[in-house]
């Protein structure tokens, strides 16, 4: 499914993001990402849906070879991709209901799959009564979880998701989480970078910690190191 | 591509238009300008171009006889003129005699003082000849001067000169109006490539969400050329209008200028008869110049 093969991002001005690093995610897993502030979370997240290609190294992504790959092939790499990020990223000026139904419009869905699809995925997150909401009038949470229905939409391979929860509350974060492997059961694979040392104790899935760049570790139900 | 994202991509293109009133109309006023000028340029030099060749149809060679002229040599010239006729090198002619001149001249000099001196019989007899073509006229000339009873002094009078010269000065004016205009259209696609840019720059968020949900470069990029498309259109509609307005005050102005000045000979056109083509001139050039404008400022600034 996604496989880093001794992949390295040296940032133009000479930080390194990532260094050698080298890990296979399967079909189906569900991964945190974790470490402190400028490990490499964000880079390695970068690397699979190709907004950084690596300096180094080899990078597969559901059958793209990501590192070494035209322009024109990268937005099918990222349609078999849903991505969620921190600061939610909707369109202001549409309703939650066209927020998700636009990512169906890119991929050129015909107009019953998307009345069909874009309910469903709102049931999914428990939206249903929100859609035709703009994203003004709904609460982070809610924001976050009309995300998710978009990420999910087009039933993609991976979903990706950089520190979800990072501007929630705990109990809305724990929801958030709970989504999220709701959907990983469904067949998903899911990728969480996070902060959230409770959920990730809480949760015994697997862990790769990230040290200035570094995979420090690698392990199946682990839990959320200490910092020092 | 498919129809429904055709539609999509459309209707995206005009809720921008929509929603960015003030760029909008700050880009669509570009180019009422720009077309606007076009037009009056357009109409000025039709105008005069038509008035050349009305002058032109108009034009007529006159040749004087010599007041003594034998009944021989008259005959002669007069059957030259007719063979020339036959030919078609002269399509027509009208013999004005002496006492007709007699009478146009009272008509002209109505003072009897000037009248003492002048009888029938100091009249000379004159031909005003029209050419099928003027382009012949100088070998005709030259054929007429030869013939003896033709007062070839300073009896044969042609205006193709004066003509030749305006023609000469139309010609100049032509390619000023040509380098006004590509002026004019760099100006204004410079102007709407900068509008859509800003417009491209409100909405990188959204384009930076596109991207992230695997939008194809053409879904992002053909809004934009859309938005750019509808404004020179409705740009286009707007200039046509104002142009037709404005046409029909000048036109109105310049025919009494032309009656004071007693040039009713000179003539303005009529805006209905070139409307269609000056409608389609402005269609074409307002999706050009909105269409290069958009694109260049979406493949600039949008980087996809
Ligand atoms: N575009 C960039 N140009 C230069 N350096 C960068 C760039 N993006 C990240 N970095 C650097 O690379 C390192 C890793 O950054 P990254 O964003 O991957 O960290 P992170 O683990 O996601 O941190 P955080 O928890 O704060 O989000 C940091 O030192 C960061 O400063
Ligand atoms: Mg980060």
């Amino acid at each position: 499914m996604i496989r880093f093969v001794d992949a390295t991002k040296v940032y133009s001005n000479g930080v390194v993001g990532l260094r050698n690093a080298t890990v296979k995610i399967e079909k189906g897993e569900f991964v945190f990402i974790i470490g402190p502030s400028g490990s490499g979370k964000s880079t390695f997240l970068k690397l699979i849906m190709h907004e950084e290609v690596p300096t180094d190294g080899e990078v597969y992504v559901n059958g793209y070879s990501v590192h070494d790959m035209p322009r024109s092939e990268v937005p099918y790499l990222r349609r078999s991709l849903g991505v969620v990020f921190q600061d939610f990223r909707l369109l202001p000026n549409k309703t939650a209901y066209d927020n998700v139904a636009f990512a169906m419009q890119i991929v050129e869905a015909t107009s019953r799959e998307i009345r069909r699809q874009v309910p469903l995925a709102l049931g999914l997150v428990g939206l249903s009564k929100k859609a035709k909401a703009y994203p003004n009038q709904l609460s982070g949470g809610e924001q976050q979880r009309v995300v998710l229905a978009r990420a999910l939409v087009n039933n993609p391979a991976v979903l990706i998701a950089d520190e979800p929860t990072g501007n929630l509350d705990p109990k809305t974060s724990w929801e958030i989480m709970n989504l999220l492997e709701e959907i990983n059961q469904r067949g998903t694979t899911v990728i969480v970078a996070t902060h959230e040392k409770s959920i990730v104790d809480a949760m015994k899935k697997r862990v790769i910690t990230l040290d200035r760049g570094d995979i420090k570790s690698d392990e199946q139900k682990g839990i959320y190191f200490n910092e020092d | 591509m498919k129809i429904r994202t055709l539609k999509l991509l459309v209707k995206e293109g005009a809720n921008n238009v929509v929603k960015n009133k003030l760029m909008s109309f700050a880009s669509t006023m570009t180019v009422v300008v720009t077309l606007f000028f076009l037009g009056i340029i357009l109409l000025i030099a039709v105008n005069i171009t038509s008035n050349i060749e009305a002058m032109k149809r108009e034009l007529r060679l006159t040749v004087f006889l010599k007041i003594d002229v034998s009944p021989f040599h008259r005959e002669e010239f007069v059957n030259f003129i007719e063979e020339k006729k036959e030919a078609g090198i002269i399509t027509d002619y009208v013999i004005i005699s002496k006492e007709q001149m007699y009478e146009d001249m009272k008509q002209i000099l109505e003072d009897e003082v000037f009248l003492k001196g002048l009888t029938v019989d100091n009249m000379a007899e004159s031909f005003e000849i029209k050419l099928a073509n003027p382009d012949d006229s100088d070998e005709l000339i030259k054929q007429i001067s030869e013939f003896r009873g033709v007062n070839s002094e300073n009896g044969i009078g042609y205006g193709k000169d004066e003509l030749n010269k305006l023609e000469a000065i139309l010609k100049v004016f032509n390619y000023i109006v040509m380098a006004v205009l590509a002026v004019l259209m760099v100006i204004s696609v410079f102007l709407i490539s900068n509008t859509i840019r800003l417009t491209v720059f409100a909405r990188r968020r959204q384009i930076e969400i596109m991207k992230y949900i695997g939008a194809l470069d053409s879904f992002i990029r053909w809004p934009f050329i859309i938005e750019g498309l509808l404004i020179g259109f409705i740009g286009a509609v707007l200039s046509f209008i104002f142009t037709s307005l404005a046409y029909s005050w000048i036109q109105n102005v310049m025919n009494v200028i032309l009656t004071n000045l007693n040039l009713a000979t000179l003539s303005i056109l009529e805006f209905s008869p070139v409307a269609l083509q000056i409608f389609v001139i402005y269609s074409i050039f307002g999706v050009i110049i909105g269409g290069i404008g958009s694109f260049l400022s979406v493949r600039k600034h949008l980087n996809v």
